[in-house]
């Protein structure tokens, strides 16, 4: 029963000024566990408030990142679950599946989170599933139109990820959950 | 068979399974009538049934998936869903509250080996608590509570270990042997030999049990039935069951925690609000702590004096004995021989002569409640060298809480017993706390004559001028004075103490706590009483010595007056042989003394008490009486109105009555006199008052008297109550 939050590509200051209040409401200390970002918080400062929330924090780099000291992929293992996470400028063509597949099978995880697109995405294939948790701010991506805020609640109990999108739409919150089960093979 | 165990006397069976009998005692098992096996059987599957429903609501799982036509949508019910009735929500809620339970149970008797650390002794011990706390949102989880559960779930696991130690050596009964039996043709021989078979290595003794149930020692029978997975209920009736452990204890812990209909309920020890209906204003456990410090003033004035002038508040200590039931200050073998004691006694209310529905029942009101202030009494009385010793509050307190632990728990324990009775009459006594004694809230109790019936706003009680307590006194006194009362020791130590702060002059009477406190059934406040008691002895002698009387008897009953240190009582009064007792309604002073000779038990002869009291209420006006906290110039300041006061209550008493000894009356008659004139105004409006009040207890007093049916005295008490009322619309019809 861990709850890992995986949010990213949040552009403050220079694309949003902060988190959606809706957002930041839900975000409250002590309900999660871990914290994984993709990357482009931008500043220290966010990097310090993703820390309030939970202080198990994971961060690649974002090309837009100050801190230039974070790490371009990370991996780590949270249950029977192995997470790889990455920023994914570097992986091109920009949030093709195939291609984040590849970086997939390259780190050996069976849950692979990246960003840089701005939209939220979850693709389940036969290696395991790609996740993308979209901008949490909606800041104003090149390639993404009519961005809305969003970010992933991942709850992992045992051998089954259950993933919660919330997603800021005109104003509202709007949840939705989809099922993972991790074959035994992996 | 089994009735031939059931009729051997229902509880008694089980003296040795310390399980079964504090089920019985805790009212989850049924005890009266004796009940046959089958009826244990039937109510322990239900209260197993009701248990294992609780669990499976309320211990959330998030995962399961709901039925889709109830799920609230994934919106509502999302981890981070703001919503407090979500799933998710219950579920983080129920960690936080997991997360304090565990606290304290990973502290839980931590010496190694112990039976508590087991782990699936703390899962169970978790999920109990867990499951009561969310059951009894009120309360929540307080620290103290797993140590309430904890014995309880260890008795019952002492039973199971017995079960399956019986089990072992008396295979014969629980083998189901003849599921593998093979028929045998040859008939009956055959088929006891057969028998023999079966048992293998057992000696031929064992094979002798194995004839006939009855010839087991009743113990091992008794075991043997209960666990017998063939009677009602099949196996969830099981009584003596190792699976059902946890479903045991909760049910346990939860009559324990509500007092299952009884009165002591461990569960108001743990709230900070006020209990109930009572009138203090003050929470369970203080007024528990008070009513256990008025029993030792009652027992032993001169150790309760002592600690109340170092400022040592009885709950600084008594909250932690209280609360877990003692369970902190002895060994875990002790606690369970103690809890025996405790749980052998019966919880129902103390049966009192109720007049009114809304009659208070104090925290501690029923013979389990106290035989625990009792006992609470006696590990004090332990101490007391050591803590008569001590001159500062800190070392008594630190002496209290850490109560040795090589004491003899039997004796405390036959200690507390003797006190037991005086507790029951205590908890019974009304001693009305005027509001601005803070130090010790008294505990209301319901009482006929309860001033704190729904007639009598609590306000009242604060304008209530004293000197309506004081003509009561003077009643009481009249009557009291030829009492012959059983010298009881503590009499005489409150009196004695009582004397040394006064210091009075007055001698006292013999007559003896048991008829006082059996007549002291009207709330008096100590004020009065010490002023009045001053002013008696000061001037008056024999003229007053009744009033004097019935000031100390009354004195010695009401401990828990504050400004007089709380239950010292003065003692020396003069004693003049009073042919006083006629100032008295001579009828009704013998029907209550008569009532009183019968009996030593407060409970049966209160009724006795009213009729007096009022016919003092109904006769005097009372004059007007500023009770002055500080006691020494009250004394000087009250005693000219006292004097007054007394003048007319006695000169109106002659007025009004026949045969009133002349002597006395008379006597007060000519000092009061001339003071009497000056009162009288003031007087009229708070005399009618009083005489209301007077008509009011007279009425509670027949009512009472109707309730609870009418045994002798009961009429004659009625009597006089109805004649007081005539003389009150005599006197009324006179103004």
């Amino acid at each position: 029963m861990v709850l890992v939050l995986a949010l990213g590509d949040l552009h403050i200051p220079h694309r949003a000024p902060d988190l959606p209040a809706k957002f930041k409401s839900m975000l409250v200390p002590g309900k999660i566990q871990h914290v994984i970002c993709t990357g482009n918080v931008s500043i220290k400062e966010v990097h310090d408030y993703l820390k309030t929330v939970c202080s198990d924090l994971h961060i690649t780099r974002g090309e837009y990142d100050v801190d230039s000291r974070y790490p371009e992929t990370k991996t780590l293992t949270i249950g029977q679950f192995k997470l790889g996470i990455c920023h994914g400028h570097q992986v091109i063509p920009w949030g093709d599946l195939d291609s984040l597949a590849m970086l997939q099978r390259q780190l050996d995880v069976d849950i692979l989170v990246t960003g840089h697109t701005h939209q939220f995405t979850a693709y389940k294939h036969e290696a395991g599933v790609v996740i993308n948790p979209g901008s949490a701010t909606g800041a104003f991506s090149s390639i993404t139109y009519d961005v809305n805020p969003s970010f992933v609640l991942m709850d992992i109990d045992g051998l089954r990820v259950v993933v919660y999108v919330y997603e800021l739409i005109d104003g509202e919150v709007k949840v939705d959950k989809i099922d993972f089960k991790k074959t035994t093979t992996s | 068979m089994p009735e031939t165990t059931s009729s051997r006397g229902g509880s008694h069976c089980y003296v040795e399974l310390r399980g079964v009998q504090w089920r019985l005692g805790l009212g989850i098992l049924p005890s009266s009538p004796s009940p046959s096996i089958d009826d244990l059987r039937r109510v322990t599957a239900n209260y197993r049934r009701r248990y294992a429903a609780l669990r499976k609501q309320l211990l959330v799982d998030p995962h399961v998936p709901k039925d889709g036509s109830n799920s609230p949508g994934v919106v509502m019910d999302n981890p981070l869903s703001q919503n407090p009735d979500s799933m998710w929500g219950r579920f983080f809620r129920n960690a936080e509250l997991e997360k304090m339970v565990d606290q304290d149970l990973t502290r839980l008797y931590p010496e190694t080996g112990s039976y508590f650390q087991t782990t699936g002794c703390q899962a169970m011990l978790r999920r109990i608590l867990l499951l009561w706390c969310l059951s009894h949102p009120e309360y929540g989880y307080r620290q103290g509570m797993h140590e309430l559960l904890a014995p309880l779930l260890y008795v019952l696991h002492v039973d199971v270990e017995r079960l399956s130690e019986v089990e072992k050596s008396h295979k014969d009964h629980f083998a189901d042997k003849f599921d593998g039996f093979t028929y045998h043709e040859n008939g009956d021989s055959t088929y006891k030999l057969d028998f023999k078979k079966f048992d293998g290595s057992d000696s031929d003794k064992s094979s002798a049990k194995a004839n006939n149930l009855t010839e087991l020692d009743p113990v091992t029978q008794t075991i043997v039935l209960l666990s017998d997975p063939y009677g009602a209920e099949s196996e969830l009736g099981i009584v003596l069951s190792k699976k059902f452990m946890e479903h045991d204890a909760y049910s346990m812990f939860d009559a324990l925690m509500s007092g299952a209909h009884g009165v002591v309920s461990m569960a108001e020890f743990f709230s900070p609000s006020p209990y109930g209906s009572s009138l203090t204003g003050f929470s369970p456990v203080i007024e528990a702590s008070s009513a256990m410090y008025h029993l030792l003033s009652v027992v032993d004035s001169p150790l309760h004096t002592h600690l109340v002038e170092l400022g040592v508040e009885p709950q600084y200590f008594s909250l932690r004995w209280l609360r877990v039931l003692f369970g902190r200050e002895f060994s875990l073998e002790d606690l369970l021989l103690l809890w025996d004691e405790i749980f052998a006694c019966d919880n129902t209310k103390c049966k009192k002569v109720e007049a009114e529905e809304s009659s208070n029942c104090g925290v501690l009101d029923s013979p389990r409640g106290a035989f625990i202030s009792a006992f609470a009494v006696s590990m004090i009385l332990k101490l007391r060298a050591s803590l008569l010793a001590t001159g500062n509050a800190t070392s008594c307190l630190q002496k209290l809480v850490n109560f040795p632990n090589d004491v003899n728990l039997e004796k405390l324990v036959a200690k507390a017993k003797s006190l037991q009775a005086l507790a029951a009459e205590v908890n019974s006594l009304n001693s009305i706390m005027l509001v601005h004694n803070e130090v010790k809230p008294a505990s209301a109790r319901g009482h006929s004559l309860s001033l704190d019936s729904s007639s009598y706003p609590r306000t009242l009680l604060n304008v209530v001028p004293e000197s309506y307590w004081e003509e009561k006194w003077r009643v009481l006194h009249n009557e009291e004075e030829h009492k012959q009362g059983v010298g009881k020791e503590e009499v005489p130590k409150i009196r004695k103490g009582w004397s040394e702060r006064v210091k009075l002059r007055l001698s006292r009477t013999e007559t003896d706590p048991p008829p006082l406190m059996k007549t002291v059934s009207i709330k008096l406040p100590e004020e009065p009483s010490s002023v009045i008691r001053s002013l008696f002895g000061s001037d008056e002698n024999k003229e007053n010595s009744v009033c004097d009387e019935v000031v100390e008897q009354q004195g010695s009953v009401e401990v828990a007056d504050k400004k007089f240190g709380s239950g010292e009582i003065p003692l020396n009064f003069s004693d003049p042989p009073s042919p006083i007792h006629g100032l008295e309604n001579s009828s009704v002073a013998s029907n209550s003394s008569v009532d009183e000779n019968e009996a030593e038990s407060c409970g049966t002869h209160r009724e006795g008490c009213p009729p007096v009291g009022v016919s003092a209420v109904s006769n005097g006006p009372p004059s007007e009486y500023d009770i002055q906290n500080d006691e020494s110039t009250g004394k000087s300041v009250a005693g000219v109105k006292e004097r007054s006061f007394s003048g007319k209550f006695l000169w109106l008493r002659k007025f009004e009555q026949n045969g009133v000894e002349g002597a006395t009356c008379e006597g007060c008659d000519n000092s009061c006199e001339s003071s009497k004139g000056e009162t009288v105004d003031q007087n009229t409006m708070v005399s009618l008052r009083n005489l209301g009040e007077a008509m009011l207890e007279n009425i509670q007093v027949i009512e009472s008297v109707f309730e609870t049916g009418s045994p002798e005295n009961g009429k004659v008490t009625a009597m006089s109550a109805l004649n007081e009322l005539r003389k009150i619309s005599n006197l009324l019809s006179q103004m």
